[in-house]
């Protein structure tokens, strides 16, 4: 079994022949295929959804996300939440960043340097 | 003050969540006169922070916010009025502040407008957008795509979505320290875990919490309510977080819920017509969604229905429509007229049920209330559309 990390909305390529599931993948609400780019995968639904049909050929798919605030990538599937959470968004926060003293600050400042480039 | 209020971001950087909506907004806000499209237009369940984002980057970039309520817009001329008249007002202190506040047109709820109005709505908008005199940010809980065909032509359109659980944490955290609150991190997780991505629950939860309440107990009642219980507290809510988190929280019943609110919606005396009808075709794409959801396995719609379903809930409330206590079964035999055609009904009901194997509430409420809703007191094409949807003689 091959774990491969994507990002919402980013596309990737699918290390399989896909064959006549190709139909199937790109049929599932909220995956899209570009031909020269490859796949996007819009939510944790359409993921699941995914990987129903990818399972099959031995690949799992792992939603990954980035801290806004210190750009390290973030593992759902590791998170404290991972049960209560929708994970369909590109940008939240890690664990040490999240439980920071001041992790107010920090996040002030990095909506400020994102948002207002500055 | 509450804390919802006392909290509400001033600036998008205290605004949690949604990075890159914040960033579209800001951009759009920065460079709106040589914009390509002619407003922006922010779309998402409430309570996820559309409407704090556009206060809270109107008072970063030097703008005053003219919110229009969408449905009391009735033709691009009395916008223009409106923005005409206060952007004069307005002089004065622009003058003693130092700087030109801009306006900024705000439009809430603009899915409540029906573009097939002549009179205005939706077209005024759009006409007022299209002259670029100023910014135009409208705001969504949902956009149908054949309905909201221009409106998504002509607007940046940029998608809002619930926070996440870490994503509440800093909400919390904030609070927390400008309170010199003593809240251990386990609490703040409860929180977090419980919420639904909403941030104005967790603070309203962190409130509680801090009166001395328990975090367990803030949430837990909301789940496995009888359907009974559940449409008292939902119909006697005038919150829509409040409902939407009761709503969540017992998915089993978001089908009675619907078509207890088909009913009460369709009978309420003194709901205004347009509003009912507006009302009924949210009902229908729920039902749509519910049904595709089954039926397809389309589980991305379990994202949509309860805010859709609390949505319908709190209008009609806030219109005028009253849950009578009685239950959804219940309702089904309202349209039923006379006595005879009941009783035909019943037989039918038995046999069906056997027939399918399925209960016959199960059956009665899932399957047959909905159709028998949608046919009023025909019986007859009730009984037509059973025998063709089973393929069954009866
Ligand atoms: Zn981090």
């Amino acid at each position: 079994m091959q774990v491969m990390k994507i990002k919402y909305g980013e596309p990737f390529r699918i290390p399989r022949r896909l064959g006549d599931l190709f139909k199937d993948v790109v049929r599932i609400d909220g995956v899209d295929y570009v031909r020269g780019e490859g796949f996007t995968v819009r939510d944790y639904y359409a993921l699941s959804n995914l990987n129903k049909i990818l399972i099959r050929l031995g690949l799992v798919l792992l939603p990954m996300v980035t801290c806004t605030i210190c750009g390290r990538d973030v593992d759902c599937e590791e998170c404290e939440y991972t049960d209560v959470c929708r994970k369909d968004v590109n940008l939240c926060l890690c664990r040490e960043c999240t439980y920071s003293e001041d992790v107010v600050d920090k996040y002030r400042l990095s909506v400020r340097k994102r948002v207002f480039k500055g | 003050m509450n804390w919802t209020e006392k909290y509400r971001p001033r600036s998008l950087v205290d605004v949690v969540g949604n990075e890159e909506a914040k960033e579209r907004l800001v951009n759009y806000l920065r460079s709106w006169d040589r914009y390509p499209k002619d407003g922006i237009l922010l779309y998402g369940p409430a309570g996820v922070g559309k409407t704090a984002s556009v206060y809270a980057a109107a008072n970063d970039l030097g703008y005053h916010v003219i919110e229009l309520n969408a449905s009391d817009v009735r033709s691009a001329d009395r916008i223009q009025r409106a923005v005409g008249g206060l952007s004069r007002g307005r002089t004065l202190d622009a003058y003693f502040w130092g700087r030109a506040m801009r306006p900024l047109v705000f439009f809430d709820e603009i899915d409540g407008l029906d573009p097939r109005e002549d009179t205005g709505g939706l077209s005024a908008v759009l006409e007022i957008a299209s002259k670029k005199e100023f910014p135009v940010v409208a705001a969504a809980n949902f956009i149908d795509p054949v309905k909201h065909k221009q409106l998504l032509q002509s607007f940046e359109v940029v998608e809002f979505r619930s926070l996440t659980p870490r994503q509440i944490i800093v909400v919390l955290s904030r609070i927390v320290r400008e309170e010199g609150l003593s809240v251990g991190r386990e609490d703040l997780v409860k929180i977090a875990e419980r919420a639904r991505g909403d941030a104005r629950m967790a603070i309203n939860m962190l409130y509680s919490l801090s009166m001395g309440g328990d975090v367990e107990a803030l949430a837990n009642p909301m789940e496995n309510l009888p359907i009974n219980m559940l449409l008292q507290r939902i119909s006697s809510s005038i919150s829509l977080p409040e409902i939407r988190a009761l709503i969540e929280a017992n998915p089993q019943h978001w089908k009675d819920v619907l078509y207890t609110y088909f009913d009460i919606i369709a009978r309420s005396p003194v709901m205004k017509d347009d509003r009912r009808l507006s009302l009924l075709g949210v009902v229908s794409l729920v039902d749509t969604m519910i049904g595709r959801m089954e039926r397809e396995r389309m589980y991305f719609y379990m994202r949509y229905i309860p805010h859709l379903l609390s949505w319908i809930v709190y209008q009609a409330n806030k219109w005028g429509a009253v849950y009578d206590g009685r239950i959804p079964e219940y309702r089904f035999y309202l349209f039923v007229s006379n006595r005879a055609v009941r009783e035909e009904l019943d037989a039918l009901l038995e046999e069906l049920g056997r027939r399918l194997h399925e209960s016959r509430r199960k059956f009665l409420v899932g399957t047959l209330a909905p159709a028998a809703l949608l046919h009023r007191n025909q019986f007859k094409k009730l009984y037509e559309w059973v025998s063709r949807t089973f393929g069954l003689r009866v």
